[in-house]
């Protein structure tokens, strides 16, 4: 009776819904929203008031306004390197409504493809993220996983482009091949790169400002001069990214050579070793037989951000509900890839899976492995393609046989 | 002879108008799916003007231009095409309903399908000039709807509808619980449809809990459609071991509906899986190499045929209402459809 009541309520209250839209005056209105949840993190963090701290990102976000644009009518901040490393019209093309201009141009091609999940702002509060795992990407930290670049460091074009364009199996988050593919839409690819990191420059420099603000004390005056500070700092980052890709070296000549042979097979007996070995520590979070069942149970960065830096313990029961009116989503763990499955999220090539071996994946647990460079100790690059080549063995349908005189 | 020509004239004008009220049925359909199809790729704005097409008039729209342009303009400018055509078939109902229908209501009921197309088409104008979705969300929900209006003329028009008004099973009482739940499903359909609607059409800044609650509420009349679906199922096997002669007819929609019921639960776990992915990928390791492909064909089809099966499923409940009505409820009684409508073929 209960259940039938609660339906009906929420019955009742959804068709009341019909018909209305947000609260704006305009139907395309759409307004940023407020970096709510970093503001009152930060306020929990030095014990202050957190609903003071909205009305702080309130005030940053419309201070932006002046420097990013709306969500509408995007503009490059006022500052020197903006046109070298964003590209105004590709943003203009992805922001606002869906359609076509009257020149048959397309518009808001971020809205058709990436807003369900993502949200206007980038801030990973589409629609559906509560049914996602993990969340939606927020880029507003400007922390981006499937790289080729360190750790610290932004992601090439090309980088976001390969995520794009393969999308990452198991997930939600689709394969855009087929617009690659087809001559109408050929650029929406390449432009949604762009606005990824328009959106992705804006929100940090969002941040960064409320840190400023919160705990330096700094106030925000129309004529201040650290904004602009902040975003040529930011946007510079994202400018070097493209110098700072690795270098992935000559694949050794096993890899090639065919299932069964010998250097295949030591090679890949080696990579096992390396796998279950204190030096790498894989089989911790990764398990034994690389099934993702280790010991580990750690929170990404984003989720680390509102709680354990807010002095949140985000394992106890309820305790992230504080945060919840600030937009927070429950924190779930992450999970460990099971290499069983062949499913490599930020790609299933050697290069690829040597580059995450070396650079790690940012904003997670998985660390980037020693290596053996400028008579630096770690592994050598032969060994991180032992690695290489038993991770790929175990997603193989060939994994279940044993390798290099067996178990 | 004159009588003779008379009755040879009604009877044709009988079956141009039953063909005409079918037809606009069956347009109405691939014009749904073309509209979903609109939907599933945000086609909406791919034309900005209305009811012209890039200032050309609706019909004198370049072919090349259309069939070989941008996907997005192929499929709103032929859902417009499509709609166009919907209409002249209600036009055309329309005047033989009133040329050849010797019921007053069916020709009443035909200008209501007009106007009901033409205020359907009106919405999908508005949507455009004044680029809102929550107007296409109502546009979304209007196209059943006339859907399920245009069955229930065909279902009207058709010889099943006429025969049963003369030969009317006056058992009282004995098919009423078959004739609530059939109005029971067909109500608890279109409101599936709505919130189907909502959540296709959703704001783009629409709160996460929020568009959990609809995915939520969209779940449990999933399973209050089954539940009914099966009943009415049920109830029709039940009653025609009983007496196969007067409950047959109704095994027809009843066992559709049981069909489309099997078809949209399965398209309803892939629309989930070609959006969202997740659980089955943790379920079954095979799939966590599923990539979905954005915008895909067949991620689309599976979307855009789920929404198409909604309204399929309003308007077999439609058919199964008038079938049912139009055999157990009695005449004499005041609250039957017959009743309403006008009793029989001489109304």
């Amino acid at each position: 009776m209960r259940l039938i009541r609660k339906c009906g309520l929420q019955l009742v209250a959804l068709i009341s819904l019909v018909g209305c839209g947000p609260t704006v005056e305009k139907p395309h209105g759409y307004s940023y929203s407020p970096n709510g949840l970093h503001a009152a993190s930060l306020a929990r963090d030095s014990q202050e008031d957190m609903e003071s701290a909205s009305a702080v990102s309130l005030e940053v976000a419309r201070y932006l306004e002046g420097m990013f644009g709306t969500l509408d009518a995007p503009m490059l901040p006022d500052v020197e390197v903006a046109a070298g490393v964003l590209d105004i019209q590709a943003i203009e093309r992805c922001a606002g409504p869906v359609g076509r201009r009257e020149d048959k141009i397309e518009r808001g091609v971020y809205r058709k493809h990436c807003v369900v999940c993502h949200g206007l702002s980038g801030d990973g509060k589409g629609q559906s993220a509560m049914f996602l795992e993990p969340y939606p990407r927020d880029f507003r930290r400007g922390t981006f996983k499937y790289k080729s670049t360190p750790v610290g460091s932004k992601p090439t074009r090309a980088d976001l482009v390969r995520t794009l364009r393969h999308g990452i199996p198991g997930t939600a988050m689709p394969s855009y091949r087929a617009l690659e593919e087809s001559e109408e839409f050929a650029e929406d690819v390449e432009d949604l790169v762009e606005y990824v990191r328009f959106l992705s420059v804006r929100g940090e420099v969002e941040r960064r400002m409320l840190t400023k603000i919160q705990r330096d004390g700094e106030t925000l005056e129309p004529t201040s001069q650290w904004p602009r500070e902040i975003v040529q700092s930011v946007l510079q980052r994202w400018q070097e990214a493209e110098e700072l890709e690795l270098e992935v070296p000559r694949m050794p000549s096993w890899m090639d050579e065919e299932e069964h042979s010998q250097a295949r097979e030591l090679a890949i007996a080696k990579g096992r070793e390396l796998f279950g070995s204190e030096l790498t520590a894989c089989s911790k979070c990764h398990g034994e037989h690389g099934q993702g069942d280790g010991k580990s149970q750690d929170y990404d960065e984003w989720t680390k951000d509102w709680t354990i830096l807010a002095g949140i313990d985000p394992r106890e029961r309820g305790a992230w509900k504080e945060m919840k009116p600030f937009g927070a989503l429950k924190p779930v763990t992450v999970k460990p890839r099971n290499f069983q499955w062949g499913a490599f999220h930020g790609g299933g090539d050697a290069a690829s899976i040597f580059r995450r071996i070396v650079l790690g994946i940012e904003g997670t647990p998985m660390p980037p492995v020693a290596r053996a460079l400028n008579g630096n100790p770690g592994l050598t690059d032969d060994e991180i393609w032992s690695l290489v080549g038993y991770v790929m063995h175990l997603g193989s349908e060939d994994s279940s046989k044993p390798v290099g005189g067996g178990e | 002879m004159t009588m003779e020509t008379g009755l040879q004239e009604k009877v044709i004008g009988g079956k141009v108008v039953s063909w005409l009220a079918f037809l606009a049925m069956l347009f109405i359909f691939p014009l749904i799916w073309v509209g979903g199809l609109v939907t599933t790729h945000d086609a909406g704005m791919a034309v900005p003007d209305w009811p012209g097409t890039y200032g050309y008039n609706l019909f004198l729209y370049p072919l090349a231009t259309w069939l070989y342009g941008p996907f997005d303009l192929l499929i709103e400018h032929g859902h417009r095409l499509l709609g166009s055509w919907v209409g002249f078939l209600a036009i055309g109902l329309c005047g033989a309903a009133w040329l050849y229908e010797p019921r007053g209501w069916y020709r009443w009921a035909s200008v209501g399908l007009l106007l009901a197309v033409i205020a359907q088409g009106l919405l999908g104008g508005f949507r455009v000039v004044f680029d809102e979705r929550t107007i296409a969300m109502l546009h979304g929900c209007g196209g059943p709807l006339v859907f399920a209006y245009a069955t229930f003329m065909a279902t009207a028009a058709s010889a099943d509808w006429k025969r049963q008004g003369v030969s009317i099973d006056t058992t009282g009482g004995v098919g009423k619980g078959l004739w609530r739940l059939s109005w029971c499903l067909l109500v608890a359909t279109i409101i599936q449809l709505v919130l189907g609607a909502q959540l296709r059409h959703a704001l783009p800044d629409t709160r996460p809990a929020t568009f959990m609650a609809m995915v939520h509420l969209h779940l449990t009349f999933a399973v209050v459609v089954s539940v009914l679906i099966i009943w009415v199922a049920m109830a029709v096997r039940r009653k025609e071991l009983a007496d196969r002669r007067v409950f047959g007819g109704v095994r027809k929609p009843a066992n559709w509906l049981l069909l489309l019921l099997v078809v949209q639960l399965v398209l309803g776990i892939g629309t989930w899986f070609v959006n969202y992915s997740l659980p089955w990928s943790e379920l079954f390791p095979g799939l966590a190499r599923y990539v979905i492909a954005a915008k895909g064909y067949w991620e689309s089809m599976v979307v855009t045929a789920h929404q198409a099966t909604g309204s399929l499923l309003i308007s077999m409940s439609v058919w199964l209402v008038c079938r049912v009505g139009r055999r157990f409820v009695p005449l004499a009684q005041t609250d039957g459809l017959p009743t309403m409508l006008g009793s029989g073929m001489n109304g």
